[in-house]
């Protein structure tokens, strides 16, 4: 049994009966139907798009269906990329975050993907295609993140978007200072302020540059010298604080307030690395020219507040107002709940603040793929790109709208029309 | 034909004002506000296509496609733009509750289990950030109500503009709040680490067991309170208890219970224990309420329900709580559309919506966020629709408010005015052009 057999055998069973994949090799037409390419050929009216070998092949109006393709009718549908949730604590059960101390910047959320969590298949219903599953924020440094692709049935190391570039969670402010939950038993744990916050991060890259240079002196003895000098040892936890300070690791930073977020900018502009997005990023409105300088994206939520006291500030407008200040925004879940319906989050931002629908848009498909760094692949309807699609009843934004299909890499992980004949609840084995 | 038509309506208008004004007040058409050309979803009788609402006196005056705008009313051009009563969120903290994590603002949940003489009305906070953020989207109304124990306390209706408690409150009490026993052992402080090495079944009976233990205690508190209602009629008990007091006209089936309950079990559990002791029930929650429809149309129990939220079991279907609302309807259970929260009240409509994509309809959507709690909490007299005589509670706005791009442009409660500043929009202004 090859790999291909293999995997079709694992959605076959995720489906139940499914044609459409017993069909691998066919090409898929999505004939008929409106499709939002959130790409530079905009809104295609009665257009298709081919996918072939799980790439989109071809996209356009006057785009007929190749012979022998599987044929999806999106007659009066709306065809979009998939959605990406860029902060999501999908599919890792319990395992949210090492808590023990303020740096753990070791652990990894791939080594914990929990590929049965039914959410997973419930989140497909929503339309999402691409995760970006994180810790917790009960530590400054919490770990390492996964970008998970949907691909419901599979193990979970054919679940990680493995093209996807390494990242990282950072986290600032009350959670991280234990305002809210001291766990029961627990000793107290430096920081407990915003000033140790900062501190914590600030020792880690000091140690990290030290690291940093013991292993190039080392190296450039080991080229040259006739005696063999011993290596350093490896410590792991450094190794990662390195390769952020090296750009080889995207950071994902956890934070609400103004005055954290510009601390962020401070210090990673001092070490020489870069915020790759603020998450939650609450007052990010108030710093906006400060986070658009810096480069950094900026993932939120669309109108969370008053749940703690730092989210006091927060106001539905951040998206609009960060936007408006050139900051690539994405609206994210944190709820394995509100990840089925990101699509009316996007909605909100055209109520609050008069973004375009065509940006609304965006912001959960291409800029979340962007702040993935996973923009070449997945984002927009693009020929070349991976065939990650939903097919909504109606406009995503529109009241009486519901996902039909969600496909990922070409393959039909979620049909209504097959569900309402019964919910393949479990997994493949 | 058409003459005495019209006729026939001016007198009924000019009767709906006499109804509304003592004559003296009569004068001219002071305070009259007349909202035109505008789509109406009176929600009550069918949508209006385009049509006029007068609202005079703090009611409404007349709705109709061709209601006559009185001389001197101020007129509101509603063309474009759509007309609903104001919304009714059935389930919320609002006014209880602050900042969630700061326990100096919050009062939701007092202390013990046993709080039958909280009273939900008595610590609504008039002047909370949360109201203006609500109303801005078109609520008007809200069941503010306590939570936690097993008997958390008392809630009151209140509206979303005034400025102390007593001019919040549209209706006290609305409902006494039960919370259905979890049946969670309670943990044994001596013993803190044991481990818990109980099979599946042992754990079951023991929750069983805990369960029927706490609706014991409930039982036996109604039965307390009958006795103690039965001796305030006859010449007053030695003492005054307050939590009896409270609970006496909720045994005697005249105040609601709300028990909150989402599993199966519970809600059969609670319409057992209703119809036992002849309470009148409401559930809130009720996540699986579509599982016992049966015995809830049987009991004619209603539901409230909020929709955003995950399957019960890993075995439902993935929309299991989007159509629990559709499948309700069909099997001809009442209920109302809950936020079940304070701060994301304003999200109540899109809840509706997502209801509304699993299969309700969308006319029954927008009663289930008005009418329908407006009529189980015995206020649809009041508040609910939009029907002459009515509170002049209502909103407008750019289009279908299901539609998350869609803004509410002017809102009324009791016929004035609301401002839709918030805190929100003053720190959007404040910030948005900040270089």
């Amino acid at each position: 049994v090859n790999a291909r057999t293999r995997s079709a055998i694992g959605a076959v069973f995720a489906l139940s009966a499914i044609t459409a994949v017993a069909a691998a090799d066919a090409p898929i037409a999505i004939v008929g139907g409106t499709i939002l390419t959130v790409g530079p050929q905009g809104t295609i009216e009665k257009g298709t798009v081919v996918i072939r070998d799980g790439k989109i092949a071809a996209v356009g109006k006057g785009v007929s269906a190749p012979a022998g393709a599987t044929v999806i009718d999106a007659t009066g549908r709306f065809v979009m990329p998939g959605i990406i949730d860029c902060h999501s604590h999908t599919a890792i059960e319990a395992d949210v975050n090492e808590c023990s101390d303020s740096i753990t910047a070791e652990v990894r959320i791939a080594d914990v993907i929990d590929h049965r969590d039914v959410n997973i298949y419930r989140e497909l219903a929503g339309g999402v295609t691409t995760i970006n599953v994180l810790h917790g924020s009960c530590n400054t440094i919490g770990g390492q993140n996964a970008v998970v692709k949907m691909r419901w049935g599979k193990p979970p190391e054919e679940l990680i978007f493995k093209e996807a570039p390494r990242g990282i969670k950072f986290a600032l402010g009350e959670n991280v200072k234990r305002s809210n939950y001291h766990p029961p038993g627990a000793a107290p744990r430096f920081p407990a302020t915003r000033m140790g916050v900062e501190a914590v991060l600030r020792e880690a890259f000091e140690e990290a540059r030290a690291y940093k240079k013991e292993w190039h002196d080392y190296e450039a003895k080991a080229g040259s010298a006739a005696d063999k000098p011993l290596p350093p040892r490896r410590n792991l936890r450094l190794e990662v604080l390195r390769d952020i300070l090296d750009g080889k690791v995207l950071v994902h930073a956890h934070c609400y307030r103004a005055d954290e977020i510009l601390m962020l900018i401070r210090v990673a502009e001092e070490f020489g690395f870069k915020i790759r997005t603020f998450q939650h990023v609450l007052e990010g409105y108030k710093v906006a020219s400060e986070i658009a300088r810096h480069g950094a994206g900026a993932s939120t939520f669309s109108d969370w507040w008053a749940y703690k006291m730092e989210a006091w500030d927060a106001i539905p407008y951040n998206a609009a107002i960060l936007a408006a200040h050139g900051v690539k925004v994405s609206m994210n879940s944190d709820s394995d709940e509100l990840a089925r319906r990101l699509y009316w989050e996007a909605a909100k931002a055209v109520k609050y603040g008069g973004v375009s629908e065509a940006e609304a848009l965006k912001m959960v498909t291409l800029n979340p793929a962007w702040q993935l760094g996973i923009d070449a692949r997945v984002g927009s309807i693009e020929v070349g790109k991976d065939a990650d699609i939903a097919i909504f009843s109606a406009h995503p934004f529109a009241p009486d709208t519901r996902v039909e299909t969600t496909l990922v890499d070409g393959v039909v992980y979620f049909d209504r029309a097959r569900d309402a004949a019964g919910t393949p609840m479990k997994a493949a084995p | 034909v058409r003459t005495l038509a019209k006729r026939v309506r001016v007198s009924a208008f000019l009767a709906a004002v006499i109804v509304a004004f003592p004559p003296a007040t009569l004068r001219a058409a002071d305070g009259v506000t007349a909202i035109t050309g505008a789509r109406i979803v009176t929600v009550s009788g069918p949508v209006i296509e385009k049509g006029t609402v007068v609202i005079a006196g703090g009611k409404i005056a007349a709705v109709g496609a061709d209601a006559i705008v009185p001389p001197g009313a101020t007129v509101i051009d509603g063309a474009g733009q759509t007309v609903y009563p104001g919304l009714v969120d059935g389930l919320t903290t609002l006014g209880l509750t602050e900042i969630g994590s700061v326990a100096g603002s919050v009062d939701v949940a007092e202390t013990g289990d046993v709080n039958p003489h909280a009273k939900a009305w008595i610590a609504v906070n008039a002047h909370s950030e949360l109201l203006p953020v609500a109303r801005a989207n078109g609520l008007t109304a809200a069941l503010a109500a306590p939570s936690g124990g097993l008997v958390s306390g008392q809630s009151a209706l209140i509206r979303m503009a005034g400025t102390t408690p007593d001019a919040l409150t549209l209706k006290q009490p609305v409902a006494m709040h039960v919370v259905y026993p979890s049946g969670r052992p309670q943990p044994d402080p001596s013993r803190p680490d044991e481990p818990d090495l109980k099979t599946f079944e042992e754990r079951q009976k023991e929750k069983k067991k805990n369960q029927q233990k706490d609706l014991r205690r409930l039982a036996n508190l109604l039965e307390e309170a009958k006795a103690y209602g039965e001796l305030l009629r006859s010449g007053g008990p030695a003492k005054p208890d307050l939590p009896m007091e409270s609970l006496a006209p909720v045994a005697r089936g005249e105040v609601p219970m709300v028990i909150r309950a989402d599993a199966e079990d519970d809600i059969r559990g609670a319409v057992a224990f209703a119809a036992e002791h002849g309470v009148k029930l409401i559930i809130a929650g009720g996540l699986e309420a579509w599982r016992c429809a049966d015995v809830l149309k049987e009991r004619d129990v209603p539901v409230l329900m909020n929709v955003e939220r995950l399957p019960a079991r890993e075995s439902d279907r993935y929309d299991a709580a989007y159509a629990n609302a559709a499948k309700l309807r069909a099997a001809g259970v009442r209920f109302a559309i809950v936020s079940d929260d304070a701060s994301q009240s304003r999200n109540l409509p899109y809840e509706a919506a997502m209801a509304r994509a699993y299969g309700l309809p969308a006319d029954a959507a927008i009663r289930a966020i008005t009418l329908s709690p407006a009529e189980i909490f015995g206020m649809a007299d009041r508040i609910g629709s939009l029907a002459p005589g009515k509170d002049a509670d209502l909103f407008m706005a750019t289009g279908d408010i299901m539609d998350a791009r869609v803004s509410v442009t002017h809102v009324f409660i009791d016929g004035v005015t609301q401002s839709l500043e918030t805190r929100h929009t003053r720190l959007y202004r404040e910030f948005k052009d900040r270089p």
